[in-house]
């Protein structure tokens, strides 16, 4: 075969995987830019340009929903990995009952987030839900607490249920890399007369140093991304309180009616995953080559 | 060989001939989403309106698209991108008619008979109209009046019989009724329209508006008497402490709870609320009464909403979607509704009917709705600032009570903007 039937094989064989990644991630990404130039009020548009940027740039709702964003992504990503690592030591250490804590541990992971947040959502009612129930009983509250509808605790309490649902990932990955840790390196040290905190801090974090950072662009660009939770138990609300970019978005899109300012948000929200990825991308080169 | 060809030319022509005579006997197949088919004390009335509809036109098959009330219309808005939307549905018609979601049905409308037309005053009919064009069927609706809790009512020393008149009387009545871990009542700030439908109430008690005539200014905090009955009534939770705690996240759903488990004494809430509350605690039914809701000026308007059928504008067979409308909008049904799922009627020729006069309540409920609003408000960005804007604004005075003059001049300015910009 020459040089360039071979070429043509190739194409041949690459174009399926190609026309399908551009049908499901291709043309939705250019759609989305197309409508985010427009002004559309349901099937209807009007061309504005980067009108809705502009817009965007002017909107204190979109800047304040940019810091829920961030705050909440860096306080469930931080849990997750703090936790997560946490909990990834204990089960590398236990001889018994690993198989089943693990299982334990991930069940939060295999639930839908939209039926755990509904869960959540119960569990947090004032009046009825079991949390004020038994804190009541235990005498740590006198009166019910609003769990979703103050600002602060509505806040507090999606990130706790993200970082429920979110830290039996971590937890997997870090196991995963805890394992792969020669026993020698552990032994060598315990011979040189090292301590617990001493053994992780020089055997055990070094090598878990890259799989940390890729789980955490990982998890950043999985979090910043996410509404489930959101969505389900507050809406965004009190008052915007919870309000991160994918709610903003639905919101703006589903109940503003205002397509185009929705997609110019989904742009935005994909330029900041977009550098995110970079990073991951760079780490991971990074490590290859170091590790050649 | 050419016999053989011959034979497959005539099994393949038998072939189509066939599977074109079996589409041609499936029967069209028309959506039909509500937000309320979800619902359990619609759900036996709306299944056998179906049944008979199928039955009486074999050729049509009604297919339900059950759907949770908070997604409804974010589900009709994806499905009428996607050119999708069921047939038959019932939506906020400016709102869906000027986003070109649905079909005008003045050419259905006017070919009916004139019997069949003056069931409907014009007043109503406007309510589902845009720019001069039928886009619905007023179908049923709901007059929101103030229910209250006839044992705990007079278990707090108080007169079923002398409901309180005005804004002080409430307050007053409201303290003897609330109690350890027991309120007189809940104010609305959850993340739905219903948060809405309440202050607009409240307003319009104390002889404010919440916009001007012709909706192209919003005079929350412009309109001194409006901005008096918001601090009034969001006040109910905080300065007043009758209300139950947590009213940035009570909704229809969880005030109805709380009436239900006796935890609150009164709700401001429409009939069906009644049939929802018996469904969650069967031990309240015939314990509740009804009363027109509290006003500081004589005639305030109470609110009633209007829901209307559409046809939605990517339906293949309006033909089908218009002849099941009509079905559904029939004596009939519209008894039943009312009768089961507490629903009232719009038509005219029914508001007289013995079987509604035969239930006091829901007679009461109509007396009351005699002085209503209907809701939606005529706006095609309605869906919005019912939901979002004005919502967000009561959740942000709830939490910040002394800024509620500041939130209310801002959202004047924002829904300003907002109801220009179309």
């Amino acid at each position: 075969m020459n040089a360039r039937l071979r070429r043509k094989a190739g194409l041949a064989f690459v174009a399926p995987t190609a026309l399908f990644l551009a049908a499901v991630i291709v043309f939705p990404l250019a759609h989305a830019f197309y409508t985010s130039l427009h002004r559309v009020r349901g099937l209807n548009a009007t061309f504005i340009g980067f009108g809705n940027y502009a817009r965007l740039a002017d909107d204190a709702t979109f800047w304040h929903s940019l810091g829920v964003s961030f705050a909440f992504t860096a306080s469930a990503v931080a849990l997750h990995l703090g936790i997560g690592l946490a909990l990834a030591l204990v089960v590398n250490e236990l001889r018994a009952a690993r198989t089943a804590l693990r299982i334990v541990f991930l069940t939060p992971w295999m639930v839908a987030p939209a039926v755990g947040a509904t869960i959540w959502l119960w569990l947090l009612e004032p009046q009825f839900g079991v949390v004020n129930y038994l804190l009541r009983a235990a005498g740590a509250i006198a009166a019910p607490v609003a769990w979703l509808g103050e600002p602060g605790t509505a806040l507090a309490s999606v990130v706790a249920v993200d970082v429920w649902r979110g830290v039996p990932f971590v937890m997997l990955l870090m196991l995963a890399g805890l394992q792969t840790i020669p026993i020698e390196q552990y032994e060598a040290a315990s011979i040189d007369g090292a301590g617990a905190w001493t053994r992780f801090r020089f055997v055990t974090w070094p090598n878990l140093r890259y799989l940390v950072v890729v789980a955490t662009t990982l998890d950043v660009i999985n979090t910043i991304r996410h509404y489930d939770i959101i969505g389900v138990m507050t809406g965004g609300g009190p008052a915007g309180a919870t309000e991160v970019l994918p709610v903003l978005i639905y919101n703006t899109a589903f109940r503003g009616n205002r397509l185009g300012e929705a997609a110019a948000i989904g742009v935005a929200l994909l330029g900041i995953v977009l550098v995110l990825a970079v990073v991951y991308v760079r780490t991971a080169r990074l490590d290859d080559g170091t590790r050649r | 060989m050419n016999r053989s060809i011959g034979s497959l030319i005539a099994v393949a022509v038998a072939a189509l001939a066939w599977s074109v005579g079996a589409a041609a006997q499936q029967p069209i197949v028309v959506q039909w989403q509500t937000a309320n088919l979800t619902e359990s004390q619609y759900e036996p009335v709306w299944k056998q309106t179906i049944a008979e509809f199928e039955a009486a036109n074999p050729g049509i098959k009604v297919e339900p698209v059950l759907v949770a009330r908070k997604d409804h219309w974010t589900k009709f808005v994806a499905a009428s991108q996607a050119r999708k939307a069921p047939c038959i549905v019932s939506v906020d018609v400016t709102t869906a008619a000027y986003n070109g979601y649905l079909m005008p049905l003045d050419k259905y409308w006017n070919a009916e008979p004139a019997a069949f037309r003056s069931a409907w005053s014009d007043a109503m009919l406007s309510s589902a109209k845009w720019k001069g064009q039928l886009y619905g069927l007023p179908i049923w609706g709901g007059t929101y009046a103030e229910i209250y809790n006839r044992d705990l009512v007079v278990k707090a020393g108080l007169d079923p019989n002398k409901p309180p008149q005005t804004f002080d009387e409430y307050v007053a009545w409201g303290k003897k009724l609330t109690g350890n871990d027991r309120w007189a009542t809940a104010v609305l700030g959850g993340k739905t329209d219903t948060t809405t439908r309440v202050l607009l109430m409240w307003i319009w008690a104390n002889g404010g508006e919440a916009f001007n005539a012709d909706m192209t200014e919003a005079t929350f905090a412009k309109n001194p008497r409006s901005l008096e009955a918001i601090k009034f009534y969001l006040g109910l939770a905080d300065k007043s402490a009758i209300a139950a705690p947590a009213p940035t996240t009570t909704n229809y759903l969880e005030q109805t709870n709380l009436y239900a488990q006796g935890k609150i004494a009164t709700m401001r809430n429409a009939y069906w609320a009644i049939a929802k509350v018996v469904g969650d605690n069967p031990a309240m039914a015939g314990k509740s009464f009804v009363a027109p809701p509290p006003a500081n000026v004589p005639n305030a308007p109470t609110l009633s909403t209007v829901t209307a059928s559409s046809i939605s504008a990517s339906c293949q067979h309006p033909d089908a979607a218009w002849k099941f409308i009509k079905f559904d909008a029939d004596r009939k049904w519209s008894i039943a509704r009312a009768k089961v799922a507490n629903w009232m009627p719009l038509r005219n020729d029914l508001a007289d009917d013995p079987e509604i006069k035969a239930d006091p309540l829901l007679g009461q409920f109509v007396r009351i709705g005699r002085n209503a609003r209907s809701y939606p408000l005529p706006h095609p960005a309605w869906a919005e600032i019912a939901a979002n804007d004005i919502v967000d604004a009561v959740q942000k005075a709830l939490l910040a009570p002394d800024k509620t003059d500041e939130i209310f001049r801002d959202l004047d300015a924002r829904l300003t903007k907002k109801l220009r910009d179309i």
